[in-house]
C-alpha cells in the first residue's frame, strides 16, 4: 500500500502547532494592549457642546483651575461650571460668537431660543461607579491636576491623557515622589526642574522627582493601596 | 452543601444558666440540629416546586447558548456610552457637589417631636440623625430612621381624589375657597396628637368661626386629660430617677415618654461614656410589671409577668404600701408575690424623690390614678418626674366627633391627622358611617388609605421633610421643621398650607414655594409664630431649636375621679377559656400608619422576630393548654407535612380563630417566652388590603388602600376592639383551624453558636460567683474563656517584607457594643440600612434566610434552671451583631479572588467588584456576619410574585422614586456580591481626607512656603470621636462607641476597651475581633425574692 501521507506532510503538525502558537500569542498580546485603558480611553476626545479651549483660558489668559473647577479642593468631585460662571464673563465677552450659543440658550433670557436648561457637556474622563476617587484628597497633598489630566493647559480640546486604570493608580500610591509637588505649584502647569530651587537651599536636591522625595517625607505622605481607600 | 463545623465544647454540668432562641432550640431534637447544620434553612437551596422554577436546565442551557451568540453582536458597542455632565444653570448657594449638607429639623410625633439632623446629598434627603445639640436629645428609633424612605415611597399619593378617583387640583381649590368664604361653616378638624404652636395659633383664629370644633384623635396615642388635668402631661427625668416601676410602660420602645438617654447612661456602672469607675450604686434599677416581652421588660432588672388586667391589682397593691386607698381592686393573695411588692415598695420609699413610676399610656385610667398616687406619696413629681402644662388643650376625641357627625353638628370635616380612622377607630363607635354623614370630608394623607378612599376629597401630603413647620419636644422646646426638597409632586400639600388656606380671605390654596416673588405661607406662619428676631430666627435655623420657648411647669394633683375609677375597675384573672387579649402597639408599623414602609416591614420585631405579618402571641404553658403547642412548634414545610423544622422556606404556622366582643378574627399563632398566662397578644396595624395574590385569599376591596409593600400583610385586629377594650379584651375563646399561614421569622437566621457568647453579671452577691467585684473580674473568664489555654497563631502577622500588617500609625479602628444598655431595638438595623443603600427583599426571601441586614439582632432567653420564683419567666437578652473585623480574619484567608482583605488600618475590607460570589468567606465566618445578594435585590422588585426569578426580563425598580434615597457615597450591590459591615468606610473616609485639608491650612497660618511645614501625626489625625458609624449615631441607648484604638484613653471606645466588663465574642477561636461586648449589668434589689436569679443570663448556644 502506498503512503497516503506524502514525505513533506511530516512536518505538517508542528507546522500547525507553531502557527496556532503564534496567533494563540498574538491574540494575547493584543487582548493584553488593547483591551486596556490605556488603549481604549487614552486620547478620548468628544465633541463638546461649546468648543470651550483650555489653551486659550488657561494658556492664554492664566485663569487658575479652581475659578471654574471651584470646588476640586473642596470636594470628591470636580465640578464642572455652572451657567453662572461662564455667563459672568461671556455677558460682557465674546458676546456675538456663533460657538457660545448654546450659552445664550441656557442663560440669557434675551436669546431667542432661551429655555434656562444646563449644557450638558460631554464627560471625559470617567471612573467605574464603584470607584470613589476624591479630587480634594490629591490637590491638597501636593498632588497637580496636570499628573492625572496631562497637559490640559495646552488643548484646545480636552482628551484623556491617562489611562486611568487601577495600575496606573497603583503606580503612583506605590512611588509618590514622581508626582509631589509644593502645595504651591500644584495648579502650576509650567512647574518643571527648575522651579525646585525656590523650595530648597539643599543643593544636592535638584530635579522634581528629588524634591518629590523630600516632601514624602515632610508631608507625611503613606499613600495607601488598600481597597476601601477608593472602593466601598 | 455542608459546612465546617466547629465542635464547640459542651456546656459544663455546673452551668445553671439554660439558654435559647427559639421554641425548637429550647426542645433540641436530633431533626432540629441536623437543620442548624446547614447553611441555609432547608429550601433555600433548592427549587422547591413548579411555581419557583421559571428556569428549568433545558430552558437555562438554551438561554446561554443564544446569549453567547448575542454577545457577539454586542461587541460592536463596545466603545462606552457617551456620558454627559450637567451642572447648575445658577448654583445654589451651600450646595458642593459631592459634599453632604445636613441641617436641623425634627419630626413631630405624638408625645414630642425627635430633634433630627437630616442629611441631603444634592438637595436628596437621604439620612435623618439626631440632633445632638437639642435639651431632648433623644436618639433615633427605628420609625424616625425609616421616615426618610416614606418621602420617596411608590406607593406615596401624589394627586387630589374625589371619591376615590383623580381629579384636578381646581377642582379642590374651588372646595377650600368656598369653605374659606363661609365663616359661620360647621365645620371640624381632627388633628393628630403632636403639638406644633403655629397649628395652635392657627387654630386660635379658627376658633373665631363660633361652630367650628377641633378634635385630636391618633388610634394609639393617650390623652391623659381626665387624669393630670387639662393638657397636663408627666416626663421622667431619667437622670434624677435612681428606681424606677413601669406599669405595663414601654417607655423604651412603643411608649415614648421622653428622652431616655438618661436612663441608658445609668445602665452602665461607669456612667455616660465610662469615665468613672464601676459603681453599683450609680446605676439604676427598673421594676417593671407587663403582660408580655416588651423592649423594657427586656432591660428590667425584676420583671413579673401579670395579665394586663391585673396590672390594675398590682398598682393597687403597691399603692396599699403607701396607705393609699384602692378599695374595688381585690389584693394579691399569692405569698411569693406579695413579697416582691413589699419588697418593691420598701425599695421605692428609700430612694424618696429619687423615684419614677410610669402607667403605660394605654393603660386603663385606675393604673394611671394609682401611679400618680404612688408618685404623689413619693413627691417625686420636680425630681424624678416633671410634669409639664402643655399647650394641647379643649380637642374633642373621636366619640365626640362621631356624635358631631351622626347629630350633624359638623358639616364639612377635615382629616389631618396621621392615623386612619375609618380603619382604626374603636368598632363600637360605627366611625364609618357616622362619616358617611358628612356632606364634605376631606382627607390630607401621604397615603391613600381607608379614610382617604371613604371621604368625599382626599389631598396628597406633603413629607415632613418638605414642609414648614414647628413643634414642641418631649419637654416643650420650641424645635423647628424645615423642608429639605420641594415636594417631590407638585399637588402635595402641607397641614399648615391647608389651614393657611381655609383662614385667608379668598381661599387660595398656595403649597410649596408659593406665589411667585412672595416667600412661601407656610414659612411666613412660623415665623410669626416665633416672632423673635432675626438673628434668633437664624439660630433658631441652624440649631434646630429655641431651648428658652419651653413648657411652664405643672402641679398635677389626684384628680376628683379617681376613686370612683379606681373602685370601677375590675380585676380578674384570665382563664383558658376566657383569654385576655391585648392589642398592641407594633414595632414595625405602629398604628398601621408605617405599612408601607419596607424597611420597617423587614425590620425583624424586636421579641418575636416575625417579619413582614403580624400574628398572635401565646405562652408555651397556654398553648400547651389549649391543645396547639404541638401544631406551633412542629411546622409544617414543604418537604414534609409534618417537619421538626423550625424554619426556612414554606413555613407556616397553624391558624387559630379568636372570639373576642362578638367578633371573631383568624390569626396565626406563635409561642411567646416571658408573656403571662392566658394571654394572648396582637399586634395592631396590619391587614389593611388584600389582593389576588393573598394567601388566604381574602377580600380584594380594600387592595387600594395599601401599594405594593403593604398588601396582604398580617391580620387586622382593629375590628375586635371597643371603646371600652382599646387596650385589651377579656373573655376571649380559641378555636383550632385547619388552615395554616406562612410566617417568615428570623431569629434562627445566621444562628452563631459558642459559649458565653452575651455574658451577663449581676450587681448583688452570687453564691458561687462572688460579689460585684468578683463577677466583674471573672467577665472575660466566662465560657470557655475559664480554661483554654491562650492563643497562638501559627500565621505570621506580617507581610512579605516583614512588616507589620496593621500598619497605619494614625488610625486603627475598633467598636464596643454595652450588652448593658442595649434594649434590642431596630434602630441600628434601620440606620445601617438607610446609610448603606441596603436592600429590602420580601417575605419570601427572608423566609428563605436570605435578609440582607448587616446588623443582626439576635434576641436570646435564659432562665435559671432553678428558678423557684417564676420558671416561666425568662430573661431576654438582646446582642447586635455585626463583622466585628476580626484582625485574623477566616473570611479573608479562603477567599479566592482577594475580595476581602486588610487594611491597614484594621478594617475587613470588602471589594464588591472584585467579588465573584463563591460564599465561602461567609461559609467561614464564625459570627455569621456576612451576606449573600442570590438576587438583584436593588434593581429588581423582589415585591411582586415571581419577579425575581425573571432576570433580565423582571420588572425593574431602579429608575423608581425609592432609588432618591441612597446614599451616593456607597455603592449600589449587584447580585452575586457578597456584602457586610465595614464601619461605615465611607464616613471614615470622608473623615480622614477632610482632615488632611489641615495641612494647607497649617501652610497658611505659618506663613511658610510649604516644604518648609512639617506634617505631623496631629494634623493628620482625625479629632478624637470625630466620627461616628451610623447605628451608633442613631442608637438611643449609647450602647455603641467607635472611635480610633490609638487614641486609647481620650476616646470613649478606648475607655471602654479596658473594662473588665470587656470581652470578645468566640475569644477562644483566636479571631482577635476588633468589636468587642461589654457584659451586661443588672442590678437586682437583693430583697426581692427573684433576686438570686437575676443577671446570670449568659448564653450558651451548643
Amino acid at each position: 500500500m502506498a503512503n497516503i501521507f506524502p514525505r513533506w506532510s511530516n512536518l505538517l503538525p508542528l507546522q500547525i502547532a507553531f502557527c496556532l502558537g503564534t496567533v494563540g500569542a498574538g491574540v494575547v498580546v493584543g487582548i493584553n494592549y488593547y483591551a486596556t485603558p490605556k488603549a481604549q480611553v487614552v486620547g478620548y476626545k468628544p465633541n463638546q457642546p461649546i468648543p470651550f479651549s483650555h489653551k486659550i483660558h488657561v494658556d492664554q489668559l492664566g485663569l487658575d483651575c479652581r475659578y471654574c473647577h471651584s470646588f476640586a479642593d473642596v470636594s470628591g468631585h470636580s465640578n464642572v461650571p455652572s451657567g453662572n460662571t461662564c455667563w459672568n464673563c461671556h455677558q460682557h465677552v465674546q458676546k456675538d460668537s456663533p460657538k457660545l450659543e448654546p450659552l445664550h440658550v441656557s442663560m440669557n433670557p434675551a436669546h431667542p431660543r432661551y429655555d434656562g436648561k444646563p449644557i450638558e457637556w460631554v464627560r471625559v474622563h470617567k471612573s467605574p461607579d464603584y470607584v470613589y476617587f476624591n479630587h480634594s484628597a490629591h490637590v491638597n497633598r501636593g498632588i497637580s491636576c496636570q499628573s492625572c489630566h496631562g497637559d490640559i493647559h495646552k488643548m484646545d480640546v480636552v482628551f484623556q491623557d491617562q489611562p486611568h486604570s487601577m495600575g496606573w493608580c497603583l503606580d503612583c500610591h506605590n512611588a509618590p515622589e514622581n508626582h509631589l509637588r509644593p502645595l504651591e505649584e500644584v495648579f502650576n502647569f509650567n512647574y518643571g526642574d527648575g522651579d525646585v530651587a525656590k523650595y530648597t537651599t539643599d543643593g544636592s536636591i535638584k530635579t522634581t522627582v528629588d524634591l518629590g522625595k523630600k516632601l514624602k517625607e515632610t508631608f507625611n505622605v503613606h499613600p495607601k493601596a488598600s481597597c476601601t481607600s477608593c472602593h466601598r | 452543601m455542608s459546612k465546617r463545623i466547629w465542635n464547640h465544647p459542651e456546656v459544663p454540668q455546673d452551668e445553671t444558666t439554660v439558654s435559647w432562641r427559639s421554641a425548637g432550640q429550647l426542645r433540641d431534637t436530633a431533626e432540629f440540629r441536623t437543620w442548624l447544620d446547614r447553611e441555609f434553612p432547608q429550601g433555600a437551596a433548592e427549587m422547591a416546586n413548579q411555581d419557583e422554577m421559571e428556569t428549568s436546565r433545558r430552558t437555562f442551557l438554551k438561554l446561554m447558548g443564544s446569549s453567547t451568540a448575542l454577545a457577539g453582536f454586542g461587541m460592536v458597542a463596545c466603545r462606552r456610552p457617551e456620558a454627559y455632565l450637567v451642572p447648575y444653570t445658577k448654583a445654589p448657594e451651600w450646595v458642593i457637589p459631592g459634599k453632604a449638607t445636613y441641617y436641623a429639623s425634627s419630626m413631630p410625633r405624638a408625645g414630642g417631636a425627635v430633634p433630627l439632623v437630616v442629611t441631603t446629598h444634592e438637595g436628596r434627603p437621604t439620612k435623618v440623625a439626631s440632633n445632638r445639640l437639642h435639651p431632648d436629645y433623644e436618639g433615633t428609633d427605628a420609625f424616625a430612621q425609616a421616615s426618610v424612605l416614606d418621602l420617596y415611597s411608590t406607593s406615596r399619593s401624589r394627586k387630589f381624589l374625589k371619591g376615590g378617583k383623580a381629579v384636578k387640583r381646581s377642582e379642590f381649590e374651588a372646595v377650600i375657597a368656598a369653605l374659606a368664604k363661609d365663616k359661620s361653616a360647621k365645620i371640624g378638624f381632627v388633628f393628630g396628637a403632636d403639638e406644633s404652636p403655629t397649628r395652635l395659633r392657627l387654630i386660635a383664629e379658627l376658633g373665631k368661626n363660633a361652630n367650628a370644633k377641633f378634635y385630636q384623635y391618633e388610634a394609639l396615642a393617650a390623652n391623659d386629660s381626665a387624669i393630670l388635668g387639662e393638657g397636663v402631661k408627666l416626663v421622667p427625668d431619667f437622670a434624677k430617677a435612681d428606681r424606677i416601676l413601669s406599669l405595663d410602660c414601654d417607655f423604651a420602645g412603643t411608649d415614648p415618654q421622653g428622652s431616655n438617654v438618661a436612663f441608658f447612661n445609668r445602665r452602665k456602672p461607669e456612667g455616660q461614656g465610662y469615665k468613672a469607675k464601676p459603681d453599683a450604686a450609680s446605676m439604676n434599677r427598673l421594676y417593671s410589671v407587663e403582660s408580655a416581652f416588651t423592649l423594657t421588660g427586656g432591660m428590667a432588672d425584676h420583671r413579673l409577668r401579670v395579665a394586663p388586667g391585673m396590672v390594675a391589682a398590682f398598682a393597687a397593691q403597691i399603692a396599699r404600701e403607701f396607705d393609699i386607698a384602692a378599695e374595688g381592686i381585690a389584693p394579691i393573695t399569692d405569698a411569693e408575690q406579695l413579697k416582691w411588692v413589699k419588697a418593691l415598695a420598701a425599695d421605692l420609699k428609700a430612694s424618696g424623690a429619687n423615684t419614677a413610676v410610669l402607667a403605660g399610656s394605654r393603660q386603663s385610667a385606675a393604673v394611671k390614678h394609682l401611679a400618680l398616687a404612688i408618685n404623689l406619696a413619693l413627691g417625686n413629681i420636680g425630681s424624678g418626674i416633671s410634669a409639664f402644662q402643655t399647650g394641647s388643650k379643649g380637642f374633642g376625641d373621636i366619640a365626640a366627633l362621631t356624635a358631631d357627625l351622626q347629630n350633624a353638628d359638623v358639616e364639612t370635616v377635615i382629616f389631618l391627622t396621621p392615623s386612619n380612622p375609618v380603619y382604626d377607630a374603636p368598632s363600637d363607635l360605627k366611625f364609618g358611617e357616622a362619616l358617611a354623614k358628612a356632606k364634605t370630608s376631606i382627607h390630607l394623607g401621604l397615603r391613600t388609605d381607608a379614610t382617604a378612599h371613604a371621604c368625599t376629597w382626599h389631598v396628597p401630603a406633603a413629607h415632613y421633610l418638605e414642609s414648614w413647620g414647628d413643634a414642641r419636644s418631649s419637654r416643650g422646646a420650641y424645635t423647628v421643621v424645615q423642608p429639605m426638597i420641594l415636594p417631590l409632586y407638585p399637588d402635595c400639600v402641607a397641614e399648615l398650607e391647608l389651614l393657611l388656606a381655609v383662614l385667608s380671605e379668598d381661599g387660595k390654596l398656595v403649597t410649596g414655594e408659593g406665589d411667585e416673588g412672595k416667600p412661601a405661607p407656610a414659612l411666613e406662619a412660623v415665623k410669626a409664630t416665633f416672632a423673635k428676631d432675626k438673628a434668633a430666627w437664624k439660630n433658631l435655623l441652624k440649631n434646630g431649636f429655641d431651648a428658652s420657648d419651653t413648657y411652664a411647669a405643672a402641679t398635677p394633683a389626684l384628680s376628683g375621679n379617681a376613686a370612683a375609677d379606681i373602685a370601677n375597675a375590675k380585676s380578674a384573672a384570665p382563664t383558658k377559656d376566657k383569654l385576655d387579649v391585648i392589642f398592641a402597639t407594633d414595632s414595625s408599623v405602629y398604628d398601621g400608619r408605617w405599612i408601607d414602609n419596607g424597611w420597617l416591614q423587614e425590620a425583624p420585631d424586636p421579641v418575636s422576630k416575625l417579619t413582614w405579618d403580624n400574628a398572635a402571641l401565646i405562652a408555651p404553658k397556654t398553648a400547651k393548654e389549649l391543645g396547639i403547642y404541638e401544631e406551633i412548634i412542629q411546622l409544617e414545610t414543604t418537604f414534609a407535612s409534618r417537619s421538626p423544622d423550625n424554619e426556612g422556606s414554606g413555613r407556616k404556622s397553624p391558624v387559630i380563630s379568636l372570639e373576642v366582643n362578638g367578633k371573631t378574627l383568624e390569626i396565626p399563632v406563635l409561642v411567646s417566652f416571658g408573656q403571662a398566662e392566658n394571654t394572648i397578644i396582637i399586634p395592631l396595624g396590619y391587614g389593611q388590603g388584600f389582593n389576588a395574590d393573598d394567601e388566604l385569599e381574602r377580600d380584594t376591596k380594600n387592595a387600594r388602600h395599601v401599594g405594593l409593600v403593604g398588601v396582604n400583610r398580617g391580620f387586622d385586629a382593629y375590628p375586635l376592639r371597643t371603646q371600652a377594650t382599646s387596650y385589651f379584651a377579656t373573655g376571649a375563646k380559641v378555636t383550632k383551624t385547619e388552615k395554616r399561614y406562612s410566617v417568615a421569622l428570623t431569629q434562627e437566621h445566621n444562628a452563631m453558636y459558642g459559649r458565653a457568647l452575651a455574658r451577663e453579671i449581676s450587681t448583688d452577691t452570687i453564691d458561687h460567683k462572688g460579689d460585684f467585684k468578683a463577677q466583674l473580674a471573672k467577665v472575660k473568664k466566662q465560657g470557655n474563656d475559664s480554661h483554654a489555654p491562650e492563643n497562638i497563631s501559627l500565621y505570621k502577622q506580617e507581610d512579605r517584607k516583614g512588616g507589620t500588617l496593621l500598619s497605619d500609625k494614625l488610625h486603627q479602628w475598633g467598636m464596643t457594643i454595652d450588652l448593658s444598655s442595649c434594649m434590642g431595638c431596630n434602630a441600628c438595623l434601620v440606620a445601617c440600612q438607610s446609610e448603606n443603600n441596603i436592600p429590602i427583599v420580601g417575605k419570601v426571601q427572608v423566609a428563605k434566610g436570605r435578609e440582607m441586614h448587616w446588623i443582626r439582632m439576635d434576641r436570646y432567653f435564659a432562665v435559671h434552671k432553678d428558678n423557684t420564683f417564676d420558671a416561666d419567666n425568662p430573661a431576654m437578652v438582646p446582642q447586635p451583631v455585626a463583622c466585628v473585623q476580626c484582625e485574623s480574619a477566616p473570611c479573608e484567608t479562603v477567599c479566592p479572588v482577594n475580595a476581602t482583605v486588610h487594611t491597614e488600618d484594621g478594617l475587613n475590607a470588602m471589594a464588591y467588584n472584585r467579588c465573584i460570589g463563591t460564599r465561602y468567606c461567609a461559609n467561614n465566618c464564625p459570627y455569621k456576619a456576612r451576606r449573600f445578594n442570590y438576587f438583584d435585590y436593588n434593581k429588581r422588585n423582589p415585591l411582586i410574585k415571581n419577579n425575581l426569578n425573571k432576570g433580565p426580563a423582571g420588572v425593574r425598580q431602579d429608575k423608581e422614586a425609592p432609588h432618591l434615597q441612597k446614599n451616593p457615597n456607597v455603592t449600589v450591590r449587584m447580585r452575586g456580591v457578597m456584602e457586610k459591615c465595614t464601619y461605615c468606610v465611607q464616613r471614615i473616609q470622608e473623615a480622614v481626607i477632610r482632615q488632611k485639608r489641615g495641612q494647607k491650612q497649617e501652610v497658611i497660618a505659618s506663613g511658610n512656603l510649604s516644604p518648609e511645614v512639617t506634617v505631623t501625626t496631629e494634623t493628620l489625625r482625625i479629632p478624637v470621636d470625630s466620627v461616628k458609624t451610623a447605628c451608633q449615631d442613631a442608637c438611643p441607648a449609647q450602647a455603641i462607641a467607635f472611635g480610633n484604638l490609638l487614641d486609647k484613653d481620650s476616646s470613649e471606645m478606648g475607655r471602654a476597651k479596658v473594662l473588665e466588663r470587656n470581652y470578645d465574642l468566640l475569644n477562644y477561636i483566636g479571631t482577635r475581633p476588633r468589636t468587642s461586648y461589654l457584659a451586661r449589668v443588672k442590678n437586682p434589689n437583693p430583697d426581692m425574692p427573684d433576686a438570686k436569679f437575676v443577671g446570670q443570663s449568659t448564653i450558651h448556644m451548643v
